[in-house]
């Protein structure tokens, strides 16, 4: 059983664009060899022959490799492990590929290592890379199977294109309805890639490197009414505990929530939202209850929405919101204590001093709110995402020597300035503003969209939101907001071209489809399509009912399309010419019989009429050369035809 | 040996199963006559091994797909399984509504090859590729049908007994495009075959009568000598026999046979073989009619129950090769 030379081909061209397609998380040092193990192959024409000296020389190398492999990355379990032992264990069978046999088991690795790359990237943008790679694979199994015969590349693409695309509409019926398990079945360990997002601490820096990521943070569909652009606070976490330098979550808080009096337009909405380092769930500024569709979701007293673990995983919850409430009730005196500590470790005194002597001045808490933000933006604050590093005294040195800074900056600050005036803040981090993406009719969120603010304690009207940063810059925040046109200071100057910003959208809005819709299609968005069939009750019956019908239907189109057809007369012409002389012989003699052949006919007629004898013997050759030679030409047929025309058969004169 | 009972009793069982299933559709089909058509519901079609193998991995796919709620790998698992389904129709179409338009035997000696003749047709516009046919458990015969052939195939066969048989039952399949099914059908096509004995024993030809003939008188042309037939060229044949003025006119290399009235004839007697088994007998005498044939010399056969006149060519030949096979029979 020899495998022709080009099928060799296609199948390592298969397992090296396989391995291509994991370079992100497998083991860099098994490129080198399964390239060399490739191009080895590929130049010889007998690969090592087993003997048994070589057998174990071989287990060694096995055993060699899993030992590697479980060094770098501790594990055999796992994507990244399992698809770079496939690597090795490829690269190792090639060594020996001689019988078809072997050659299967390379197709079976290459498919997986095409199932390991679909497992941990699913972005849009890999779809083309794997369809191409399946196809690759597939035609190369196409070729494998039809050793030793070497069908020409032309005929193996399109039958295999053919295959493929007949598959495509049972794989959608499959996809659609196989029913979806919720939670797996075999744990395996999630892969710890970092995760761009905001976390449940805040030092100076920290949204300035999110800010310089142009990554989507989350997507948010509206359900009615869309809020103004200056309610769009996207609250993530509120940090209560303030060490001089950085903000911190603080102890854990109570699940209950105040006694909050809502008003004003509600909001709702489904934010998809990418996955985070830490649990938190954004919301819009103030949620009114935690989301029902995610498991054991809950919020805290400081209306944070958490969920219990899920970090690392994408996440698409319901929610509704109002931006304006009150509370009238009393702040307990522990959360007092604690929202207005700011003598940690005895730092900044000098911002101390001016908040004492700002609310010294001050008639009431809110008057100190206002008399404070006039000091930022009389002080010659300047915003930047540039800013000098500050000394350890960071608030001072901000407030009376650098002057510059963010968000996070001038947060921090104004909320250390309300606590040594007496007045309870808490610093709150999350994303204001976001794209509107009008393809998807979505608003995005991304990570250069992250914020910081603050909130103040005001006797009888609750916590109420204030953003300093207003304040410093207002056209920091315009400009956040002309974000919702499309461009926030960090985009780069080239999305702001008209169309290269309409494709953007266009593909912001792809991806956002294809994540919603095929990578975050589960159980409870197969059973929302059930019901869209109308299909409420019984769930797996009703799965179970489409599964059958749907592939029933599938497998009979598929019989029809596929049915074996008639081969249609390619010579119809001339069949039609010689059907002419026999009708013209029909008077001189009998017909011809159906199961007699047309030379038995002309002999016969020959018989007959022997005047005829050598007319009817030459038209019925030329008949059956046409018919049965070498593919004649067109104008052989022509030819044939007019002899047939001019063929006149006169009465027997007796 | 206790290890391999357990799995010569599977064997065994199999062969059981499947000779029930080749009775149950013997009965089903019933006798087959020229010119057929394998229709799609005399086509059998059946997993590989490999397709077996492959329902496993795509099982073990299915299963990642669901454990990691990955929407890529089961769209990728879907549509492996589409396309291994795809294939199952395309492996049986490749079989179905084939034709058979002409069957027979050729005749072969005892344990050894003969050929069988079978004209098959594609009426249909696919290409028809990776069929095999095969008589029990002889070699199978490769061969695929463009658009429209019609191609005559000689698959082998090899019976162990001497006598007219019935070539039972001819398997044709393929395991095209994926090698992952395997479509069959059987044939039960009146195909009758002449077994002559296997040629075998070393006694030495009993001695002619007459004149005993030399090869020079092959090529004496006169007016006694009797053109009687063309036979190809084999490389033990004398370069002087050779029939050139075929040859210069465009033919292959032939023998010119010549028959001359008053040549040597040689006894091949049955009786005359004493010692001997009947079927040893009956080797024998088939070698020395091969071995006459082969040195171009008129030759008797005699039987016990009949006697044939002395003779050269193919007709005596297989006059006298069809009466040893059915001697005694």
């Amino acid at each position: 059983m020899s495998i022709p030379r080009r099928t060799i081909w296609l199948l390592l061209l298969g397992y090296l664009l396989a391995v291509l397609i994991n370079l992100h998380h497998i083991a860099l040092w098994c490129l080198p060899l399964a390239l060399g193990a490739a191009i080895w192959r590929a130049r010889v024409a007998q690969p090592l022959t087993s003997g048994k000296s070589r057998r174990w020389l071989r287990v060694g190398i096995v055993v060699l490799l899993t030992l590697a492999v479980l060094i770098a990355f501790h594990t055999l379990n796992g994507v990244q492990a399992g698809a770079t032992l496939l690597v090795c264990m490829g690269a190792l069978k090639l060594s020996e590929t001689t019988a078809r046999r072997d050659w299967y088991f390379i197709i079976s690795a290459s498919l997986f290592l095409l199932l390991a790359s679909c497992l941990d990237g699913q972005a849009l943008w890999r779809l083309p890379l794997y369809a191409a790679e399946l196809y690759l694979i597939c035609v190369a199994l196409y070729a494998l199977s039809a050793a030793p015969a070497n069908p020409t590349p032309n005929a193996l693409f399109r039958q295999t294109g053919k295959g493929l695309l007949t598959a495509l509409p049972f794989a959608l019926l499959l996809f659609l309805f196989v029913p979806r398990l919720s939670g797996s079945f075999w744990a395996v360990p999630r892969d710890d890639q970092a995760v761009t997002g905001l976390t449940d601490q805040m030092d100076p820096g920290a949204i300035s490197q999110l800010a310089e990521s142009n990554a989507p943070a989350a997507r948010v569909r509206f359900v009615g009414s869309i809020p103004p652009v200056e309610q769009r606070y996207w609250r993530g976490f509120v940090l209560h505990s303030f060490d001089g330098r950085a903000w911190r979550r603080g102890m854990p808080r109570r699940e209950t929530a105040g006694s909050l009096t809502v008003g004003g337009q509600a909001y709702s909405y489904e934010i998809s939202m990418e996955p985070a380092p830490y649990p938190v769930l954004l919301a819009l500024d103030l949620p009114d209850a935690p989301p029902a569709d995610v498991d054991a979701a809950r919020m805290t007293d400081d209306n944070v929405v958490w969920r219990s673990g899920g970090e690392n995983a994408s996440v698409r919850y319901h929610l509704s919101s109002h931006p304006e409430h009150r509370n009238d009730a009393p702040l307990s005196d522990t959360d007092r204590e604690r929202d207005l500590d700011h003598y940690a470790s005895n730092r900044n005194p000098r911002s101390i001093e001016l908040a004492q002597a700002l609310r010294a001045q001050s008639a009431s808490d809110a008057d100190f709110v206002q008399r404070s933000l006039d000091y930022l933006r009389r002080g010659g604050f300047r915003y930047t995402l540039q800013p000098p590093t500050l000394k350890r005294d960071s608030i001072d040195d901000l407030l009376f020597n650098t002057r510059e800074g963010f968000c996070g900056h001038y947060a921090s600050a104004f909320a250390l300035l309300m606590r040594a005036g007496g007045v309870p803040a808490r610093v709150v981090t999350g994303y204001f503003g976001g794209v509107w993406n009008r393809y998807g009719n979505y608003l995005l969120l991304r990570q250069s969209d992250a914020h910081a603010w603050t909130e103040v304690w005001l006797d009888g009207i609750g916590w109420q939101r204030v953003d300093p940063t207003a304040v410093v810059s207002p056209t920091q925040l315009t400009e956040s907001a002309a974000s919702l046109a499309g461009d926030g200071s960090t985009v780069p100057f080239i999305v702001r071209i008209e169309w290269i910003h309409d494709l953007t959208q266009a593909w912001q809005a792809a991806n956002a489809w294809w994540q919603d819709e095929f990578v975050g299609f589960d159980s409870s968005k197969q059973e929302r399509l059930l019901g869209w069939l109308g299909f409420k009750q019984d769930v797996t019956r009703a799965l179970t009912f489409l599964l059958v019908a749907s592939s029933v239907l599938w497998l009979a189109i598929v019989a029809w399309v596929l049915r074996p057809r008639a081969q249609r007369q390619q010579s119809d012409a001339v069949r039609r010419s010689w059907l002419m002389v026999e009708r013209k012989f029909r008077q001189a003699a009998p017909a011809r019989a159906a199961h007699e052949g047309v030379l038995d006919y002309a002999e016969r007629v020959g018989r007959t009429r022997p005047e005829f004898a050598s007319v009817i013997l030459a038209l019925a050759r030329r008949y059956a050369q046409l018919r049965y030679g070498p593919a004649a030409e067109a104008r052989d047929a022509e030819l044939f035809h007019r002899a047939a025309r001019q063929l006149r058969v006169v009465a027997r004169r007796d | 040996m206790a290890s391999s009972r357990p799995f010569r009793f599977v064997s065994e069982l199999r062969a059981a199963f499947a000779e029930r299933v080749r009775r149950w559709a013997r009965k089903r089909q019933g006798d087959d006559s020229l010119p057929l058509t394998l229709e799609a519901r005399r086509v059998y079609i059946l997993p590989t091994r490999l397709g077996v193998a492959a329902a496993v991995l795509l099982f073990v796919m299915l299963l990642a797909g669901l454990n990691y709620e990955n929407s890529l790998a089961l769209m990728l698992c879907f549509l492996l399984s589409g396309l291994t389904l795809v294939s199952m129709h395309e492996c049986h179409r490749t079989l179905a509504g084939m034709g058979v338009t002409e069957a027979r035997g050729e005749s072969a000696f005892a344990q050894h090859d003969g050929c069988l003749q079978l004209t098959f047709t594609n009426g249909r516009t696919i290409a028809r590729t990776a069929l095999e046919i095969r008589y029990e458990d002889c070699q199978s015969t490769l061969f695929s049908l463009e658009p429209a052939a019609v191609l005559p195939v000689r698959p082998v066969y090899r019976l162990g007994r001497r006598g007219r048989h019935r070539i039972e039952r001819l398997q044709v399949w393929t395991e095209a495009p994926l090698g992952l099914f395997r479509a069959w059908s059987w044939l039960y096509l009146p195909l009758d075959v002449m077994v002559y004995p296997a040629p075998a024993g070393n006694a030495p030809l009993p001695g002619g009568h007459g004149r005993p003939r030399s090869e020079s008188r092959v090529s004496v042309a006169g007016g006694d000598q009797e053109w009687a037939w063309l036979r190809p060229f084999q490389e033990s044949d004398s370069p002087r026999s050779v029939a050139w003025k075929a040859y210069a006119r465009g033919a292959p290399l032939m023998v010119a046979h010549y028959q001359t009235a008053a040549g040597a004839e040689r006894l091949l007697d049955f009786d005359a073989l004493t010692g001997l088994g009947t079927e040893q007998r009956l080797s024998q005498l088939t070698r020395w009619v091969l071995e006459c044939e082969r040195r171009l010399e008129r030759y008797a056969l005699r039987l016990p129950s009949r006697s044939l006149k002395a003779g050269l060519g193919p007709a005596h030949r297989r006059q006298c090769l069809e009466a040893l096979a059915m001697y005694d029979l």
